[in-house]
């Protein structure tokens, strides 16, 4: 491509020389009719016979076969370029002043004249920088904030509360891209062609949220449909305190499995990146999933909701059970508190040998989550680990006798260092 | 037996001597707070009265124990992270036998810090030998740490340079208990929060009482002259304040009042319980003093009307309800406050609008009531 460019540098200098010619016979003042000659001077070359846009075209154009092989794409790509951007009629590579084209033809009660400026060493240089910033790629820049899962791509960004509908204004509420992917489709008339299709959820964060799905022929046009559907969507969910769910619970869709793990405060979302988003578009704040099977994003999306969907409160669970439901929390010293009692309360006597009493047991309908044991990491067994802890056994108090020494004196320091104060000032200095 | 003896330089000694200084200086230092701390060092020993079982119930039922705030999440409850919850379906009597431990726990937690005299110090040599006078520059302790004996009960003694062997102070015992038997959280240094003055001023100002109190009771011994000293400015500082109820459903609201009442002090308690309406719980202050000090008009009708008192459920809130029981064992609570206002108040004039103000707001809440179960009929 390089010697393309090349090749047309050296094309452009002989016309010069021609042009050149021409200017110094017109200035003759008698035609010398020795160098006179019949054969016909052109005045006419590629250059000037074709619009920019072709020449253009066959310095970037890359043939059916190489485009399908993926040339002319990436790193050494030849962009075009619009040469006349930074020029400006009437000023050139000779700085000259003309007065009614770059410059007033009456400045104060002075007439100004055409005269020649001290020239300017940095115009080229600036055009050409200028040039430059066109072809260059730039990447698209986002603050922290807005970038999403993976960089400036949509999934996992923020797209803005859906779309008024008449006087209803969804105030509060935020829609975060879960997937945005093209899917090829076949058309009787146009053959292959592009869609797009998009999946999002949108909630206010205070227990209203909804999913979306739209497709369209552009990305942004599929992210606008899931938006403005997801809000026509809206289901409301219990949250727990205002932090978590209100039990455990198992839910699955198509070969999606999913456990969900009701938290303390302060745990955090410890799930698949999908469902962190639905909970933060929920208000849910403390939760952890395990996932299993497939991991079909809109399989994960649908089986979250059902399963939060399917939820049972606390006092719907004591009346199933006709038991009353305690909660003890270790911060309150087990103290047994009773968050919901049935009408009727069964006795011993009355409850089945067989039924499941364990409360995460029957909220989870039996179903248990696969422990994997854990293995001690490899370097434990490896002598070295054990040089180590027999090297370090000394210190392992040092932090804590440092920390008191701080509390206590103000600096580290032993009762040596009152007995000898000459060794302070020698480290001092 | 097994003996271990630790020797002590000469100049320990002086610290010793010079942090008994320190005390002093400390305790005028307090008096620009305006609050003279007062020991239990006089000839009568608080003890078994504060024991006594009378005593013990009374001051029990004052602290009115709420198990929201008995059991509420501390900052100090020795979890890194939080749990969490568990969950489980109970009949009635699982849930009855649950509460009953709950109970017993909130007693455990609700335990009372002893309320003693200040220990004597020690002076009891036991030998004196004269052939020793001069074998080392240094004294030594010998401490008995078989394992099994209370620390009180240890044997400790010391040899002096001079040949002489006696048991050792307070403050050696202490020390060298700790040394062998370390309780947790205990420091062998006393804490600056108690030691500098400043400190410890910010920490009233900023009502950490109960803080306060807790680490006092982890870092002294009930009978020690510190801990008196600093309990008795900080339960001042709360009646100064009257904030009483921030002492309320702790373990530290019991020996507070008791030594307000101690200290013929508890009549701004008693205005307070006036002024929240707790008519029930004044006539047990009443009782509680006849008790301690035997000096109520009409003491004897105070504690039969406590005793009537105590088996009623404890009124955490002011009632919107009456029964007819109800508003006869109030109207006599009533009568007896006035009759403790007119012989043995010090702010009379205040508790007696108080106690007015309770009685017009209580007549509202009669007919109220009676209002309402005539509306409901008799069923």
């Amino acid at each position: 491509m390089c010697s393309k460019l090349l090749s047309m540098r050296s094309l452009i200098q002989p016309t010069n020389a021609i042009l050149r010619q021409v200017l110094i016979c017109q200035n003759k003042t008698t035609p010398n009719l020795k160098t006179f000659t019949t054969s016909p001077v052109t005045c006419v070359n590629f250059f000037n016979k074709l619009p920019a846009e072709k020449l253009w075209k066959s310095v970037t154009s890359v043939s059916n076969a190489g485009a399908k092989k993926g040339r002319g794409k990436g790193a050494g790509r030849i962009r075009i370029r619009d040469l006349n951007r930074g020029q400006v009629i009437g000023v050139g590579k000779i700085n000259m002043l003309w007065p009614g084209l770059s410059a007033p033809v009456i400045r104060g009660r002075e007439l100004l004249k055409q005269q020649r400026l001290p020239d300017d060493p940095d115009r080229m240089e600036k055009i050409i920088q200028l040039r430059d910033s066109m072809t260059k790629f730039r990447r698209i820049r986002l603050s922290p904030i807005e970038r999403g899962w993976s960089g400036s791509r949509m999934p996992g960004r923020s797209i803005g509360a859906p779309d008024p509908i008449g006087e209803d204004v969804f105030t509060g509420f935020d829609t975060k891209v879960l997937q945005l992917r093209s899917l090829l489709i076949m058309k009787g008339s146009l053959g292959r062609t592009r869609n797009y299709q998009a999946m999002v959820v949108t909630g206010n964060g205070q227990g209203l949220a909804g999913f979306g799905l739209g497709r369209a022929k552009e990305a942004p046009a599929a992210l606008r449909k899931a938006k403005n559907r997801a809000g026509q969507k809206l289901m409301h969910f219990e949250i727990y305190n205002g932090h978590t769910i209100f039990h455990d619970f198992y839910t699955a869709f198509g070969k999606t499995k999913i456990f969900v793990q009701k938290k303390n405060e302060g745990y955090g979302l410890k799930c698949h990146r999908a469902i962190k988003e639905i909970c933060q578009a929920i208000g849910i704040k403390d939760l952890r999933a395990k996932m299993e099977g497939s991991n079909n994003l809109q399989h994960i999306v649908k089986a979250f909701f059902i399963g939060l969907l399917q939820q049972r409160s606390h006092q719907q669970l004591a009346e199933e059970k006709k038991l009353h439901l305690v909660e003890y929390r270790a911060e309150n010293e087990y103290f047994p508190k009773v968050v919901a009692s049935p009408s009727e309360v069964r006795t011993k006597e009355e409850i089945p040998k067989d039924e499941t009493l364990d409360f995460t047991q029957y909220v989870m309908n039996d179903k248990v989550i696969l422990k994997k044991k854990k293995f001690p990491p490899f370097y434990e067994s490896m002598p070295h680990y054990k040089l180590h802890l027999k090297k370090y056994e000394k210190y392992r108090n040092h932090e804590k006798i440092r920390l008191n020494l701080k509390s206590e004196y103000g600096e580290v320091k032993s009762f040596l260092t009152d007995k000898y104060p000459e060794e302070k000032v020698e480290t001092e200095t | 037996m097994t003996l271990l003896f630790s020797k002590i330089a000469q100049n320990n000694i002086k610290t010793v001597i010079t942090r008994n200084n320190d005390l002093q200086i400390l305790t005028i230092s307090y008096r620009k707070l305006s609050i003279v701390p007062s020991l239990y060092d006089g000839k009568e020993d608080p003890a078994p009265k504060f024991f006594s079982s009378n005593v013990q119930v009374l001051l029990k039922r004052l602290t009115r124990p709420d198990f929201n705030k008995v059991f509420r999440k501390r900052t100090n409850s020795g979890l890194a992270v939080l749990r969490t919850p568990k969950y489980k379906f109970l009949t009635n009597e699982e849930l009855e036998a649950e509460i009953l431990k709950a109970n017993k726990k909130a007693d455990v937690l609700l335990q009372m810090p002893p309320v003693v005299k200040v220990h004597q110090p020690v002076d009891d040599v036991l030998s004196k030998d004269p052939a020793l006078v001069g074998y080392d520059s240094a004294k030594y302790l010998f401490t008995d740490i078989t394992f099994g004996i209370a620390n009180e009960r240890r044997l400790i003694v010391e040899r002096d340079p001079d040949g002489t062997l006696r048991h050792c102070g307070h403050d050696v015992r202490k020390r060298l208990n700790q040394t062998y038997f370390p309780i947790p959280g205990r420091k062998i240094k006393e804490p600056m929060m108690f030691t500098n003055e400043d400190r410890f001023n910010s920490l009233l100002d900023r009502q950490e009482y109960e803080f306060l109190l807790d680490r006092a009771c982890l870092q002294y011994e009930p009978d020690e002259a510190s801990y008196q000293r600093i309990t008795s400015i900080t339960y001042q500082h709360i009646d100064m304040n009257k904030s009483y109820d921030l002492l309320r459903s702790t373990r530290h609201f019991g020996p507070m009042t008791f030594y307000l009442t101690w200290h013929q002090s508890m009549d701004s308690l008693m205005l307070e319980l006036l002024q929240s309406g707790a008519v029930r719980e004044g006539v047990l202050l009443a009782a509680l003093r006849q008790a301690l000090l035997g000096d109520v008009a009409n003491g004897d009708n105070a504690q039969a009307l406590a005793q009537q008192i105590l088996p009623t459920p404890i009124q955490l809130a002011k009632p919107e309800r009456l029964t007819e029981e109800d508003i006869q064992l109030d109207n006599k609570c009533v009568e007896c406050i006035e009759e403790y206002i007119v012989s043995n108040s010090a702010m009379k004039s205040q508790q007696e609008l108080a106690l007015q103000g309770f009685r017009e707001h209580y007549q509202q809440l009669i007919e109220l009531s009676r209002g309402l179960k005539k509306a409901h009929g008799n069923a």
